[in-house]
This record gives C-alpha cells, structure tokens and sequence, in this order.
C-alpha cells in the first residue's frame, strides 16, 4: 500500500506542477483575467459578482419599470406554451445561431434571464454567456416561470 | 476468478480501456479549463475559490493517470488515483440527481448542449469504477513499462 500512495503522490504532484505550469503559460484558467468581460470571452473563468440573482419582487419591478429585456432560456416549444410577457426566447442550446438577435442592443442593456424553475440551470448558462459577450448588466430571476406564473403575473402565448 | 486477474491480456485491455478513455476525456477540459470550471460550478458542491484550482489539476490528473495505464507506468497508484477520482464524481452525480439538478455531466464533453446527467450516468460510471479496480487488483506482469525494466534489469545481473 505504501509503493500505491507513493505512485499516486508522484503523479498528484506532477499533475499540479504541469497544470499551473500550462495555465500561467497560456493564460487560461487559474491564471485567466476574470475582472474583463473581454477576457471572459475567451478563457476566463466566469466571475461570481455578475451576473447577479434576483427574486421575484426585483424580477416583477424590473418588469414594471419596462427597461428590461426578459431572455426565455428554455426551449421553443415550453416558450410557445407560455412565458412572461415580451420576453425574448433563446434557447441555450441555440446560443450560437441566436446571439445575433441581441448586436443591436447596448452592452450595458439590462437583461432578466429566467428557465423553467429555481431547478433549472440553463437561465444561468445563458447569462453566464451573455457575460462573456460582453454584456454587462445581466439578471438571473431565480424562480423562473413557474414562480412567475403561480403569482398571476403578465403572460403570453405565441403561435 | 484468480485466473482473470492473472490473465495479462485482459489486463491489457482493461488497461488500455480505461487509460484511453481518461487521455481522450482530458484534451477537452485541458484546452477549456474555464467551461471546465463552469461545469463544476453547477454541481454546487464546492466553494468559489476552489474551482481554478481544481478545473486546473483535475485534467492533468487524468491525462497522467491514462497514460501510465496505456504505459504500464505506475500501474497501481494511477489505478487508485482514477478509482478515487471516479468515486468521488459519481457521488456528486448521484447528489446533484437527488437534489433535483438538472445539469449537464461536464464528465466527457464541455459542451453545454451535451447530454444531462441520469441514472444511466451513474450506472456507467459504477461500471467504470468496477473496471478501474480490476485494474487496480491485477498481475498487470506483462505489456508494462515496469515489466520490460525488471526483465532488463534481470537480465543484466545475471
């Protein structure tokens, strides 16, 4: 058992040597400028300041305000059945092809990203994507649809 | 049984399976450590801070332990580095399951699109750990960087 803990000690210890070696080399990971949204773009590892979380209370005032655009992170088909009124579907898994659709707003837009529920995690991939193209002023309502919906709040349908 | 432990071409192959597989799964996660890091994230079962760090040495410890197995290289101490590190994520899976997180794996791809996490992954990765252990438990005596130094050696001496 001692040979074991001494092989696996000598492969933990070469791994870490050539892993910090390779990300101060390259610039990625540990060694990534995660403060700029520009490097985020590339390598850096997703900040935890933005994008924030919000609940309902701020979701709906924001709503109410009318200056931010709600982003659908779920999928077409859970985006026709419903979701909160004015609200932009962009499926994560559609990222790439659907990101144009947002080159005309301003970097500093505010987005309320939301999927189905407080379970979900695709209203945080998405912002954390939004993030990393640069967008600054991005919002994860937690509770989602479901908790938008419960509350009666402004819904609608698309064809 | 004895004998399939002793037996040093399913060895080889088990070897050679396993050592593959984790060379091949690391490249990914080696090139985007930050998506790495991000599927971590999700999990939610680590602190913030240590997630460079770990999306950092993980895949080279998997990249390392696959090739001592493909080499024949510390055989068993890169076996119960992968049967620990296999453990260990197939427990976050089955906790991220029951907490109801509907997450990707981030085990093979870093893709976001990829597959979600399921029964069928645990089911897959218990398999894995159960093959890693048979590495681990057998004779490994022949097709092995170890073996060819001992037989070099032998023969010197003699």
């Amino acid at each position: 058992m001692r040979e074991v803990l001494r092989e696996a000690g000598i492969l933990f210890l070469t791994a870490a040597l050539l892993g910090f070696a390779y990300t101060a080399v390259t610039g990625k990971g540990l060694f990534a400028d995660s403060g700029s949204p520009s490097s985020a773009a590339g390598n850096a590892i997703p900040s935890p300041a933005p994008p924030a979380m919000i609940h309902l209370e701020e979701a709906q005032r924001l709503f109410q305000r009318g200056s931010a655009l709600f982003l659908d992170s779920r999928n077409a088909y859970d985006y026709k059945l419903g979701h909160i009124k004015g609200a932009m579907n962009i499926p994560l898994k559609e990222w790439e092809t659907e990101k144009h659709r947002l080159h005309n707003l301003a970097k500093d837009h505010l987005f309320v990203v939301y999927c189905d529920g407080a379970e979900c995690n695709s209203s945080i991939e998405l912002a954390a994507k939004l993030y990393a193209a640069g967008f600054t002023n991005v919002k994860i309502f937690f509770g989602g649809w479901r908790e938008w919906e419960a509350h009666g709040f402004p819904t609608e349908k698309s064809d | 049984m004895k004998e399939l432990f002793q037996n040093d071409y399913v060895s080889l192959l088990a070897r050679a399976f396993i050592g593959g597989l984790f060379v091949v799964i690391s490249i990914d996660k080696i090139a985007d450590p930050a998506s790495f890091a991000h599927s971590i994230a999700n999990y939610r079962l680590l602190p913030h801070w240590s997630l460079p760090v770990v999306a950092t040495l993980l895949p080279w410890l998997e990249l390392l332990c696959g090739l001592s197995l493909l080499a024949g290289l510390f055989v068993r101490g890169s076996s119960f580095l992968l049967a620990g590190m296999l453990f260990i994520f197939t427990g976050a899976v089955v906790t991220a399951l029951l907490r109801g997180l509907d997450i990707t794996c981030g085990c093979f791809t870093q893709d976001p699109s990829a597959e979600k996490i399921g029964w069928t992954k645990v089911a897959q990765n218990v398999s894995l750990v159960l093959l890693t252990l048979f590495v681990f438990l057998a004779k490994n005596a022949r097709f092995t960087v170890t073996s060819y130094l001992q037989h070099r050696t032998r023969e010197r001496s003699s």
